[in-house]
This record gives structure tokens, sequence and C-alpha cells, in this order.
């Protein structure tokens, strides 16, 4: 008799599932929050708020097109809060879901169980990917709300493609702590990857405009996820193509070490 | 008949550090085999190979005839594995937790799940979290149990189990080893293993040192004896007894006489019984004894490999 497929994953999601609410109640609440002010701070407030401020750092926060919903959802949204409380969700879990367990002992009569590596790896890997899908739409269910009640005018095929390329950036990112994390067997080494990974995401997308080096855009997943502003212009798909990669390529690599090393060491 | 597991010459590297110096060893298919050694002396680390959480450095090693990597799963699937240290998730009961890992056989083992739990008296509905050692180890040997493998690992199995657990444990052993079942099951203490198994291998800094059968081996280990007489005796009557070593007599009151037997008591009775003996008194030795025999006499190899002394973790150098 073999496992049947899903058996591994169920398991996670059922140990998992209390604090993966409480994840999805804080990235609503937090959009909700967010969503909510925009009334009463864009439009003309916000271009008189945005006149006192240097240009550079208007810029470098990438506050350009606040005045409009879609560039204020952004901001503080999509390319702030929304997406932090997503990664650390994502590289966290990452990093747990076979190095930290690993660490642990947890894992260890899984592991010897009938179950092959191959298959352990992927089901962890796609309790991963759930938990970041259920973050990304709890955040679009509660910017999908406010957005009819206090009439922003999103669309939603827009808001799909800004959560499609924040599901991509946090799970790609996830997946890069989790790749390491089986590669290794070293929780700090796989939330270390991923932690200056994401980083230096944001800085090279940050900084480029202000250095004028438009090569550091381009090599930044957070830029490939946000740079194209597509809560205004919609599915942005060379680079969810590109984030896509990202993540196929970590998960191949951490595959391949973890079917290979020893466990529990 | 295809041994149930065979090792040989199986060396394993941490980085630069060597745990095992090429270990051999072979359990037949339905015995109770014991695998004695000190902490830190590669149990686990044999152990984990034949489990492939870990993958030798080199030498063979084969479980029913397969390496364990080749076997995958399936392999896998005939054994069930008793970890040396236990950790379980948080946030569920006991019983939910074997009842994945049995999830994770396709279902085999539920059914014996609640037998086994009341045998052990083990509280299926409470948390992991809040168990107790003895009560953890039990999930352990629960899991390990419940699905009637063809072999069993079990690395210290009766760590933290009260005496009347540690009968019911060898209970299971023993029945298992009925059933046609193969036992592999490691210790440190000689005594926790020797009721149940019929042969034991010792191991020690990453060699096995001896093989044998668990009574020959205690015979050979010998028992400490101590005799007191009601006046003194002459030392030269006893040593060169057939038997009798390290005889010794307390110098400060002549009367109490002190020895190593190992072998038939009958020679070391009989010299005795011709004076009055007031107290007598006979302790088995314990495996760390014996390992100090293994320093003294390295020129008497008993098992496969060679006994070395002071061959401790040492650097593989580059």
């Amino acid at each position: 008799m073999t496992v049947r497929g899903g058996t591994v994953l169920a398991g996670v999601l059922r140990t998992t599932r209390r604090s993966l609410l409480l994840w999805a109640l804080a990235v609503a609440a937090v959009t909700a929050l967010y969503t909510a002010f925009y009334p009463s701070v864009g439009g003309g407030q916000m271009d008189a708020m945005l006149e006192s401020m240097p240009s550079e750092f208007i810029t470098a926060m990438g506050f350009d097109s606040m005045t409009t919903a879609a560039g204020y959802v952004t901001s503080t949204v999509y390319a702030l809060l929304g997406a932090v409380l997503t990664l650390v969700c994502a590289i966290g879990l990452g990093a747990r879901l076979v190095a930290g367990q690993e660490e642990d002992g947890t894992l260890e009569l899984e592991l010897s169980a009938p179950v092959s590596r191959r298959r352990i790896y992927a089901e962890r890997l796609t309790a991963l990917w759930l938990t970041v899908l259920v973050l990304v739409l709890a955040l679009s269910a509660s910017l999908g709300v406010l957005s009819a009640a206090l009439e922003l005018g999103l669309s939603a095929t827009n808001v799909a493609a800004a959560s499609t390329g924040l599901l991509l950036f946090g799970g790609a990112l996830g997946t890069v702590a989790f790749a390491v994390g089986a590669a290794t067997g070293r929780r700090g080494i796989a939330l270390g990857a991923a932690a200056a990974a994401a980083v230096a995401a944001y800085l090279l997308s940050y900084l480029s405009p202000i250095a004028e080096a438009p090569w550091m855009e381009r090599i930044s997943p957070f830029h490939w996820y946000i740079g194209a502003e597509p809560l205004a212009t919609g599915f942005d798909w060379p680079g969810l193509a590109l984030l896509a990669g990202l993540a196929v390529l970590a998960a191949l690599g951490g595959a391949a070490a973890f079917a290979r090393r020893d466990l529990m060491v | 008949m295809t041994p149930a597991i065979r090792v040989h010459g199986l060396v394993k590297d941490y980085g630069r550090t060597r745990a095992l110096h090429g270990v051999d060893l072979e359990v037949r298919a339905g015995e109770v085999f014991g695998f004695l050694g000190p902490n830190g002396s590669g149990k686990s680390t044999t152990i984990r190979v034949l489990m492939d959480l870990l993958r030798p450095t080199a030498g063979s090693v084969e479980v029913f005839g397969t390496a364990p990597a080749a076997g995958g799963p399936g392999l896998r699937a005939r054994i069930g594995y008793l970890p040396g240290e236990l950790s379980f998730p948080a946030r569920m009961s006991a019983g939910e937790y074997l009842a994945y890992l049995a999830a994770l056989r396709g279902g085999r083992g539920r059914r014996r799940t609640g037998e086994l739990a009341e045998r052990l008296s083990l509280d299926l509905s409470r948390p992991l979290r809040a168990l107790s050692k003895g009560n953890k180890q039990k999930v352990g040997l629960v899991q390990a149990f419940m699905h009637d493998p063809e072999l069993l690992v079990l690395d210290e199995p009766t760590s933290g189990l009260d005496p009347l657990l540690q009968r019911e444990f060898l209970l299971l052993a023993r029945e298992a080893g009925a059933g046609g079942a193969t036992v592999f099951l490691s210790s440190h203490m000689l005594q926790e293993v020797e009721e149940v198994a019929g042969r034991v291998a010792i191991i020690r800094e990453g060699r096995v040192v001896d093989l044998d059968d668990v009574r020959a081996l205690r015979a050979r280990a010998g028992q400490q004896v101590l005799l007191r007489f009601a006046d003194p005796v002459p030392l030269a009557e006893f040593v060169g007894l057939p038997g009798v070593e390290n005889a010794v007599l307390d110098p400060s009151d002549g009367v109490t006489l002190t020895c190593l037997l190992r072998g038939d008591p009958m020679p070391l009775l009989t010299a005795a019984a011709r004076h009055r003996v007031v107290r007598w008194q006979a302790e088995d030795r314990e495996l760390e004894d014996l390992f100090l025999d293994f320093y003294r006499q390295p020129a008497e190899p008993t098992g496969p490999a060679r006994p070395a002394p002071g061959a401790g973790a040492t650097e593989v150098g580059r």
C-alpha cells in the first residue's frame, strides 16, 4: 500500500492552519486600513503634502503617482506593507518547512516513513505556495470590498494582475528560503539568504532611478513584480515570467540538493 | 536466506570528522539483535544509514538485500523505526499524530494504534507538547510497532520508560520476534538487551569490536565476586584457579577476597568451601567494564573487526 498524494500537504496544513488564519486576517486588516484612508488623504491634500517633500525622496519611495487610487494603493499596500507581511510569512514558513523542522527533529519520522524525499519536498513546497495564495486572496478580497464601497474605481483585472504579481513575488522568495533550507538543513542560512535577497530586491529597485542605473531595476525581483505598476496598467507578463522563473530555478536546485544530501545531521 | 541487515566496511564522515571507521554487521532474518555501545560510539549514525537518512561515505549497506537509497519508500514500508531522540510537531494530539504517520503508510497501522496505546497505557487524546519523556517514548514505540513491520530498527527503545513499561516493551519485542520479525535494537546497557536479544554486536568509536551470542558475551564478561571469610585465608589457594582472575586479598584484614569470575564457578566455590565463608556477593559486570577489557586486551579479537584502542573520532587528514 502506498501513501495517497497530498497526505504530507494535509499534515502540514493541519499544523499551520491556525497561524495561517491569523496572518490572513492581519494582511486583510492592514489592506483595509490603508485603503480606507485614501478618500481623506488622496487627491488635493496629497498634492499639497507631496509638494513639501524633496523630489528625490518622492522618487525613491515611489510616491510619484500617489494622487491616483491605483498609485496610492500600490505604494502603501502592494509595494509596502502587504508585500512586507507576505514576505515575512513566506520566508519564515519556507525556512521552517524543511530546515526548521529538520533541525528541531520533528521531520525525522516523516523522512523515515515510506514516502520519497521528492514527494516530501514537493508537498511541503505546495503548502508554502497555498499559504501565500491565501494571504494574497485575503489582501485582494479586502481591497475589492473597499474599492467597491469607496468607489475607488480599481478594475478587477488590474487587482488580479497586481495580486498575481504579489503571489509570485512572495512565493518566489519563500521558495528561495525553502530551497536553501532543503539544500543545507539550516534554518538560519535559509532565512538569511532569502531575507538578503528580499532587501537587495527592494534596494535595487528604489535606488535605480536615483542612481540612474537601469540595470539595477532589471535584476530586481521587486521591480519585476511592481515596476510596471500592474494596478494601473494590468498584467505585466515579462515581469511575471521572470518571477516564475526564479521560483522554478530555486525549487529545482533545492530539490536536487535535498535528494542527495545527509538528513538529520 | 537473505540477511535482514548486511553492513560491510561502512565508513561515514561528517565533514572532516570520521564517525564510522568501517562497521561490519550481519543481522539474520528473524533474529533479535542487540547493538550495544556507549553514547557517541556510532550507533545512531549506523541506524540512520539503514534508514537512508544518511548516505555512506564508503562501504556497502543492504537491508533485505537492497541498498537503502535504492530501496526507497518500498523498503522503508517494511521497517518500523524508533529514533534515538524524538521530537513531535506542536498542536497535535498523540492520536492525531499517529493517524498521520499511519496515513503516510497508506493507512497501515491505524488498526493497531488503539491496542498498542492501551498496552503501554498511553492516552491518545493528550497533546504531544504536554507529554512527559516516557509518554513521548510510548508514542515512538506505538508508531514503530503499529504496522507489524518485517524489521524493527529501535534506537535506545527503553530510554525514559519505567521498569514496568520496559517489561511491556520486552514483551512487544519478543512477540514481534516470535511473529517472524527481525528486531535490531540499540542500547548503551547490556542488561537492557540481554533478556531479549540472541546475538549482540558491540560498537565502540565507530567500529564493531565484538559480535557474539549474548550468553557467551555475558559469560565472557564474567562477574565481580566478593568473598569474606571468618578467618584469614592464603591468597595462593585462589590465584590460578580456572576462571578466576585478578584475585586480590584485602591487605588490611586478610579475610576479604575479590576476584573476577569468568565461566564455571565450581572451582572457586570448592576452594572457598574449605574455609568458613561469611559473605558472598557476585555482580554481573556492565558494558563499561567490557570496554575496559577491550582497552586492556587489544590483541584478542573476537568479532569480525579488531578492537582499536584509542582510535577516536580522528580527523581525516587533507
